[in-house]
């Protein structure tokens, strides 16, 4: 490869703001159309009511976009933010970012929760949030020196497409002597080339003297990012300690951090093992429960499973600290190295592989029939370095394998290639062809919602079955969790602002192994809780898996175990510790809900966040086949008699089928109204006038969103 | 005897998953546990027999990803 060339033009000098309490009370703005770099403050108001993080993020993309801005637009913006309490050193989980832009794959609000240094180094170098709009004419690198407290854009030539080497050359160059100092944000040539790129985040592993990277994977930021001709995003930034974020009770900071992070250190070897298999663990778990996705999302189990989990991986990984932050005892962001690719630019070649997650063995793994560890660890580098998120790829192969299966597509439009389950060196080639934006790739590339217009259209595929089998909602594919005998997380989907992931409500056991929620009001209840509580760590600058994934021994003994309280205490007094806001648990939700809500109007100012857009797919709801009725056939006719209490004795299964269908989607109507109305929302799903005044969201401008909806 | 979250239990011959967790308090969101490091789920608490001198830890309630 020739010599890097990154030519500067644009360069500012700013006085670094003096970081109080969490918050530099500065944003940065850098546009693209004129190369303006502009440091705005960020007003007290704004501050209280939008916490940090994901609230950040939110209010600023509302002012950049407007109601008719679509993803490609200039004004779109990416927003990142850590939040208040992100870079703290030690504290588990304590260095996440969150990045939102208006999604490809949407067109609504997208926000995507990322490990890697990034987030506390931009914080550090004096701002709070920063804002990209507007589009380069050529590739660019934008440069926050925190340590020179400079600002520069370069116009960037000769540097390697991928996110793998990309991100490798970026850190040398820009701190070679201490490439610890650098965290770089970097899409790929996927992220060109389809709906769902993803961002990488990186840090240097300082024991293994490489960079490593996390992904912001859902809802095609890296799309975005690489539509506006962005190559990286460089933040610098020197050593880092709890006083860092000059917290108002140094004291109190360094007491919860070590209480929480002791009892990780104590407990997770006792518990999911996650310092040593990540959450590779799921596999198993998910797959004895019914809930591993196989085929499409067909099944929920599969015997060949056992070579894709924990006993497997464990074995795979490389030792040594795998925290994605500094000093998390959680530490589970582990990888593989001296991987060989067997296909594509890098076959032969030696690689250290990022993962792979339990979303990615589930998703690109069983859910396409792929059985084999080493198959999924060459997805999982392959969609990294060419910036594509995991999900959306496995997800959208799932349903294009289904298609294959049933005839709507055919070899002709595969360019040749056989896409029954199974087929793992096509999938493969499916993902170099989305990294060159060629062949049948191109089209796998722009998501599901896509795919089942040119299917039908253009290959004349049976739109009312893919409907059915298409599991995406909200144009977002699924995250991996089989929901047919858990209506709470179908909700848990259904409901979320941006699509169905699983970050705002994961209630599928207590839904359906301890059936802990049998009535609506607390489905809705939960639906209500969960999701605010989960918002609050967007806010903050935090990873959730430290709240319940490694829990006290004593919380079963608790009046409400899922809530983990000793844990929403021990976050309460992180906040207050950080912040100086004296906070409580139910603090907590407050600030969540009035962010939360105001997502919701965001997604209703951008023409969806209503009703018709919470729907799902019914293979997230029940069975759309006889196959897999009948593959589940004594569960689903004891429900039909015993539940609904149907006489099925002259019943064939296509009856079944379509009885059990009719009562499941009576069912999901139904939640949709009890957690509408536990939210504060309207029967379409729209927050009232009262709900937004009693949260202090009631601005001029989302009460006009209100008003134009017929909400006054 | 057997060890039970770090606790000695007297064994019984066979003896299950499930029988074991009747024997214990606020066990209800049990789902899964390891048994001499291996996961075991809830479907297969039944069928799962426990050996003598077995190390068993009832993971905490399962919160997804």
């Amino acid at each position: 490869m020739s010599q890097i060339n990154l030519k500067e033009i644009k360069a500012i000098s700013y006085k670094k703001a003096t970081i109080k309490k969490g918050y530099t009370d500065q944003s940065l703005r850098v546009n693209l159309d004129a190369n303006n770099i502009i440091i705005n403050p960020i007003e007290e108001k704004i501050k209280n009511k939008f916490i940090g993080g994901k609230g950040y993020d939110l209010w600023l993309m509302w002012n950049a976009v407007k109601a008719s801005t679509k993803w490609n637009d200039p004004e779109n913006a990416i927003c990142i933010s850590s939040g208040p309490l992100g870079g703290t050193p030690g504290y588990p989980g304590g260095g996440k970012s969150i990045v939102t832009a208006i999604s490809p794959l949407t067109g609504a609000p997208i926000d995507s929760n990322v490990g890697g240094y990034f987030g506390p180094y931009k914080k550090f170098s004096g701002f709070d949030v920063i804002q990209v709009d507007g589009k380069a004419k050529e590739d660019t690198v934008i440069f926050i020196d925190g340590i020179e407290s400079k600002i520069k854009i370069f116009e960037a030539k000769n540097l390697p497409s991928d996110s793998y080497e990309l991100s490798d050359t970026l850190t040398r160059y820009f701190d070679e002597d201490k490439p610890v100092n650098v965290s770089v944000v970097t899409a790929g040539p996927g992220a060109e080339h389809t709906f769902f790129g993803c961002l990488n985040f990186s840090w240097w592993d300082a024991g293994r003297k490489r960079v490593r990277y996390k992904q912001a994977g859902r809802g095609g930021i890296g799309t975005v990012f690489a539509d506006k001709k962005i190559k990286a995003i460089v933040a610098r930034y020197g050593a880092i300690s709890m006083k860092s974020n000059n917290p108002a009770d140094f004291d109190g900071l360094k007491l919860v951090t070590k209480t929480h992070a002791k009892e990780i250190n104590e407990l997770d070897p006792k518990q999911n093992r996650m310092s040593l298999v990540g959450t590779t663990h799921l596999v198993p778990i998910m797959n004895d429960h019914d809930c591993l996705p196989v085929h499409n999302f067909k099944f929920g189990s599969h015997p060949e499973s056992r070579v894709i989990g924990e006993e497997v991986y464990e074995h795979i990984f490389d030792k040594g600290f795998d925290g994605c932050w500094k000093g998390c005892t959680v530490a589970c962001s582990h990888g593989v190295k001296d991987f060989s690719p067997f296909t594509g630019p890098y076959r032969g070649k030696k690689v250290f592989v990022d993962g792979p997650e339990y979303e990615t063995v589930a998703g690109c793994g069983s859910n396409l029939g792929i059985f084999d560890a080493q198959t999924i660890l060459e997805i999982n580098f392959y969609c990294d370095a060419y910036g594509l998120d995991t999900i959306s790829v496995g997800t959208s192969l799932g349903f294009v394998m289904e298609c294959f299966e049933n005839h709507l597509i055919t070899t002709d439009h595969t360019d040749g290639m056989d896409l029954s389950f199974g087929s793992r060196f096509n999938a493969l080639e499916i993902i170099h062809q989305m990294a060159r934006g060629e062949g049948f790739g191109a089209i796998v590339g722009k998501g599901i919602r896509q795919m089942k217009q040119i299917f039908a259209k253009d290959f004349g595929a049976d739109m009312a079955f893919m409907q059915d089998i298409g599991m995406e909602s909200k144009g977002l594919e699924f995250s991996e969790y089989i929901t047919k005998e858990s209506l709470a997380q179908q909700g848990g989907y259904g409901l979320a602002l941006k699509g169905p992931q699983h970050d705002e409500a994961w209630l599928i056991f207590l839904d359906m192994v301890h059936n802990f929620m049998p009535t609506f009001e607390d489905k809705a209840e939960a639906l209500h809780w969960f999701p605010m509580f989960r918002t609050w760590f967007g806010l903050c600058g935090l990873c959730k898996l430290p709240w319940n994934d490694i829990v006290p021994e004593d919380n079963k003994n608790t009046p409400e175990p899922a809530k983990v309280m000793k844990h929403i205490g021990w976050y309460a007094d992180f906040f207050s510790a950080v912040t100086g806001r004296k906070t409580g648990p139910d603090d907590i939700i407050t600030m969540s809900e009035a962010v939360y809500n105001f997502q919701r109007i965001f997604n209703l100012k951008m023409g969806f966040g209503t009703r018709e857009h919470d729907t799902v797919p019914y293979r997230a709801v029940g069975p759309v086949t006889v196959e897999e009725y009948e593959s589940r056939q004594k569960r689903y006719d004891e429900q039909l008699k015993e539940k609904y209490g149907l006489d099925i004795s002259t019943m064939t299964s296509k009856d079944k089928v379509a009885a059990l269908r009719q009562k499941r989607e009576e069912q999901y109507e139904l939640l949709k109204d009890a957690v509408y109305e536990r939210r504060g929302w309207n029967k379409n799903g729209i927050p009232t006038i009262a709900t937004v005044k009693r949260l202090g969201i009631d601005f001029p401008e989302v009460m006009e969103v209100l008003k134009k909806n017929g909400i006054e | 005897m057997i060890e039970v979250d770090g606790k000695q239990v007297p064994w019984s011959e066979n003896w299950t998953m499930a029988s074991l967790l009747e024997t214990l308090d606020n066990v209800e969101f049990c789902a899964v546990a390891r048994l001499n490091g291996r996961l075991v789920s809830s479907p297969k608490f039944a069928e799962t027999i426990i050996p003598d001198n077995s190390k068993i830890q009832l993971l905490p309630l399962v919160a997804g990803g």
